[in-house]
């Protein structure tokens, strides 16, 4: 434990920070989120596409900041940022999963079919 | 791509304009006035005994965990009385407005009781927005600041300038709310805001503005502290102290801080939402153009939730620390204690939907959720079950402190029991928006009131060097309770009778004498409220025969927070000990180590005041302000500015300072003195060398080797 432990620049989170990590991470996903606003704006797929492909969207911009940004990988020295993934993976398919399935059911009973969804009468 | 908002606006000034200001009001006016009287006497009084300087060194620019906890708390205990006149305002208007026929005070424009329906509105959304995120929540969350360092061997939390600005953004938050009284409306569509009631064509004034920007800036703040909570737990725990060893508020507080950390951003997402409806056009929660209401329902009780179970899991905690204290023993099934709190806390992310049953998505998904709510029983139970096994053959003490938690404990269990039932869709569907709700939520709340007077009156003395008056303290328990008692008691009945939430008229004869019972009940919190500030008078003045001469205050305390000296010097511990068991404090007390000190002393690195985070907090309540009032300029210029701060303060850093050794043994020496000789020990030494070697302290790796110079690369965040 003599390696400069007491500055804290030298911890592996610290030094995971780099300038260049951030900026990808968030030109990356204000790339995705203006993609996504053109795409709705205008109107350029049907309905149907157009709730993939945000929902594609929003996919890719969520890993590109867990990793740009948060630096949430599985590398070992970083236990901590790995415990964060695996808690916050079953969270992430919960609050969703459970989103889509409660809104399916609520549609099947109240909603018209939107128009190109496969499934849904 | 702006919407045109109804009514005039000007660049300059927004939507501002001087009639938004209520003069002709016969409440607000008046209260305007005391109010600003009250600050002028304030400040001139500060003025007069040159105070500036010491609370601006003192207080406004700290970062120490210790002074931003008793600022929370204070805080919160503003915003509690706040939310009771709300409370009283309401009670006296259904009071008042029970019944058909022309009861109304003309005066006030009232056709029913004394306040017009719009006024009431906005009363009852500020009422419950206010109890849940600007009171219970910032006490739970001083009380955690103070105590959570302490009870793992820390110096402070791991990032003290967070820390700090957590606590200037909430304040921000109370500010905005706060003028929300004297300058424009608030909202009136509840704490949680109806969609799409909020929508700008419905909602065209400020109020719902108001709302949204207040509940954003405490989310911000409240999950800034939640991450400062985590890492410090994770990253600053003294030597020893395992994860098998940290006391269960600790474990709480870890839990609650996940919650927060993962559910608070649902929230900011939301309202953000509910933003860009009412600022950009969008259709997120209307009913046309593809929007869904139901969407914002979802999204916030996604929040919402997770937030009861952030606020009642610390509150848990508290009642962990206070009861094996009192009963002498240490807490029943430690490790079920610690399960359970994580049971709890992972529950609480798939039930949401029972705030909603009523949506219409049928039985299957009802069903799921149904069942998913009562299984929070069972970690609950087994909390209540390990209390209740604490206290049995336990040699009791009813201090004050201890009958705010076995209340607390009473409290739970009707609220968990009437939960239950609302957990039952069939139920639910008969009760849901009945005060039967109201009063089951209320009966929760309380139950963390109760745990807070609790953790207040049980560790005042560690901070302060003297105990609160019991005899007072019992007093105001009592009368609490019989409020307590007498107001929600009818409110169940009330429910039970088909009274729906927030009536504005309750029109039905036959629920007046259950408001009158209720109106008899606030007077009683009225007489408590008196009673608190009594005892508060009562203890410091006298301060000195109530001094605290030990560290360990009650005698029978267990946890690391005990060890160190009485009141807490700003280091908190001069040599951080070294911890050999779970409750360490108990464990060296009964072994006979309670007086063994550090032979030796090291330097160690403190961090600096700053009042960086005091003037960012101060630039988000203008950029809230001027978002509400469409000040475009103000917010623009505010959160640039904000920015440029927190980027400046950022690369700046914070090297600290280091006191050297010799230095700390001097004030280790004074701080030893003041708590008086070491003879006057009233803690039995008991137990005797159990053989063996014993660490008692250990230098840290943190702790500055020497040096008198903090290494100047090094950046505290
Ligand atoms: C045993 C555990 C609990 C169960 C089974 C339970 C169940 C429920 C249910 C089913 C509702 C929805 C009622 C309705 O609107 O129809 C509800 C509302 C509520 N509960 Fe609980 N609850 C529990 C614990 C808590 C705790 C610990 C708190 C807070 C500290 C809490 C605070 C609330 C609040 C604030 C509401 C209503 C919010 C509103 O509509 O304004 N509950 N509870
Ligand atoms: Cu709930």
């Amino acid at each position: 434990m003599s390696h400069g432990h007491s500055d804290p620049i030298h911890h592996p989170e610290v030094q995971m920070a780099t300038n260049r990590n951030y900026i990808t991470g968030f030109v990356v996903s204000s790339l995705l989120m203006l993609a996504a606003t053109i795409l709705v704006d205008g109107h350029i797929l049907p309905s149907f596409g157009l709730l993939l492909a945000i929902i594609g969207c929003a996919g890719i911009a969520i890993i590109a900041q867990v990793y740009f940004l948060l630096h949430i990988d599985i590398s070992e020295h970083n236990i901590w940022n790995t415990v964060a993934l695996v808690m916050f993976i079953p969270l992430f398919i919960i609050t969703i999963g459970l989103t889509w399935w409660m809104f399916s059911q609520l549609y099947m009973r109240t909603m018209p079919m939107i128009p190109g969804m496969p499934g849904m009468h | 791509m702006l919407v045109n908002v109804p009514g005039p606006w000007s660049p300059l000034l927004g939507r501002l304009a001087l009639s938004e200001i209520p003069y002709t009001n016969p409440i607000l006016a008046p209260l305007f006035i005391v109010i600003v009287l009250a600050g002028i006497v304030l400040i001139a009084g500060v003025t007069y005994y040159g105070k500036w300087g010491y609370l601006w060194k003192e207080w406004f620019t700290t970062v120490d965990h210790k002074k931003l906890g008793i600022m929370y708390i204070i805080l919160g205990l503003i915003m509690l009385f706040r939310g009771f006149i709300d409370g009283l305002m309401m009670r006296t208007q259904q009071a008042l407005g029970d019944g058909p026929g022309d009861n109304g005070m003309k005066v006030m424009g009232a056709i029913h009781g004394y306040l017009a329906p719009f006024h009431f509105g906005q009363i009852y959304s500020a009422h419950g927005l206010i109890m849940i995120l600007l009171a219970a929540t910032p006490l739970l969350v001083g009380l955690m600041n103070i105590i959570v360092p302490l009870q793992i061997g820390a110096r402070d939390m791991a990032y003290p300038y967070l820390n700090a600005l957590g606590l200037w953004i909430t304040t921000a938050a109370v500010f905005l709310i706060m003028i929300s009284l004297f300058v424009g409306d608030f909202s009136h569509n509840g704490w949680f805001g109806y969609a799409p009631i909020f929508e700008l064509a419905y909602s065209p004034g400020v109020g719902v503005d108001y709302w949204i920007w207040t509940l954003e800036l405490v989310a911000l703040g409240t999950t800034l502290g939640s991450i400062n909570f985590l890492a410090t737990v994770v990253k600053m725990r003294a030597p020893g102290m395992t994860w098998g060893r940290l006391p269960v508020f600790t474990w709480t507080a870890v839990s609650a801080n996940i919650i927060a950390l993962t559910s608070f951003p649902c929230l900011q997402v939301a309202l953000a939402l509910v933003g860009a409806d009412r600022y950009l056009g969008t259709h997120f929660f209307t009913a046309g153009f593809g929007g869904n209401l139901m969407l914002y329902t979802n999204l916030f009780w996604l929040w919402g939730h997770p937030e009861v179970y952030f606020v009642i899991l610390p509150a848990f905690g508290m009642l962990s620390e206070v009861i094996p204290a009192f009963s002498e023993k240490p807490i029943f099934g430690y490790i079920t204690m610690v399960l359970a709190s994580f049971a709890i806390a992972g529950v609480s992310w798939i039930v949401w939907l029972h705030h909603f049953f009523t949506m219409g998505m049928g039985p299957y998904v009802s069903t799921e959720f149904s069942i998913a709510t009562m299984l929070v029983g069972i970690p609950t139970g087994v909390k209540v079950f390990n209390w209740a096994f604490t206290l049995y053959r336990g040699r009791l003490t009813f201090s004050a402190a201890m009958l705010w938690s076995i209340g607390a404990l009473f409290l739970l269990l009707i609220g968990g029991l009437t939960g239950m039932m609302l957990a039952i869709p069939a139920i639910n569907y008969m009760v849901h928006n009945s005060v039967f709700v109201v009063a089951h939520f209320h009966m929760m709340l309380l139950c963390i009131v109760y745990a807070v007077f609790s953790a207040i009156i049980f560790w005042f003395p560690k901070i302060y060097g003297f105990k609160l008056n019991e005899a007072w303290g019992k007093i105001m328990f009592w009368l609490f309770s019989a409020g307590t008692f007498l107001v929600f008691f009818p409110m169940f009945m009330l429910g039970f009778m088909g009274e729906t939430r927030r009536l504005d008229w309750p029109f039905n004869p036959q629920w007046g004498p259950w408001f009158d019972v209720q109106e008899i009940g606030i007077f009683v919190y009225i007489l408590s409220v008196l009673a608190f500030l009594w005892m508060l008078y009562v203890s410091i003045r006298d301060r000195h025969a109530n001094r605290v001469h030990t560290a360990d205050a009650w005698g029978t305390s267990r946890s690391l927070e005990w060890l160190t000296d009485t009141p807490v010097p700003f280091y908190n511990f001069a040599m951080v000990p070294h911890i050999n068991a779970l409750d360490e404090v108990a464990w060296r007390r009964e072994h006979g180590f309670m007086d063994k000190k550090p032979d030796h002393f090291k330097a160690i690195h403190m961090p600096n005041n700053t009042p960086i985070a005091l003037y960012i907090g101060a630039l988000t309540f203008l950029v809230g302000f001027g978002l509400t009032w469409r000040v475009w300029w103000l917010t623009l210029a505010s959160l640039i500015l904000a920015v440029i701060l927190m980027i400046y303060r950022s690369n700046k850093g914070d090297p600290g300072y280091i006191i050297p050794a010799e230095k700390m043994e001097e004030m280790d020496r004074e701080s030893k003195a003041r708590m008086l000789s070491d003879d006057s020990h009233q803690v039995p030494h008991g137990g005797g060398f159990s053989g063996g070697t014993v660490t008692a302290y250990t230098a840290l790796d943190r702790d500055a080797s020497g040096s008198l110079t903090p290494p100047n690369d090094s950046r505290h965040l």
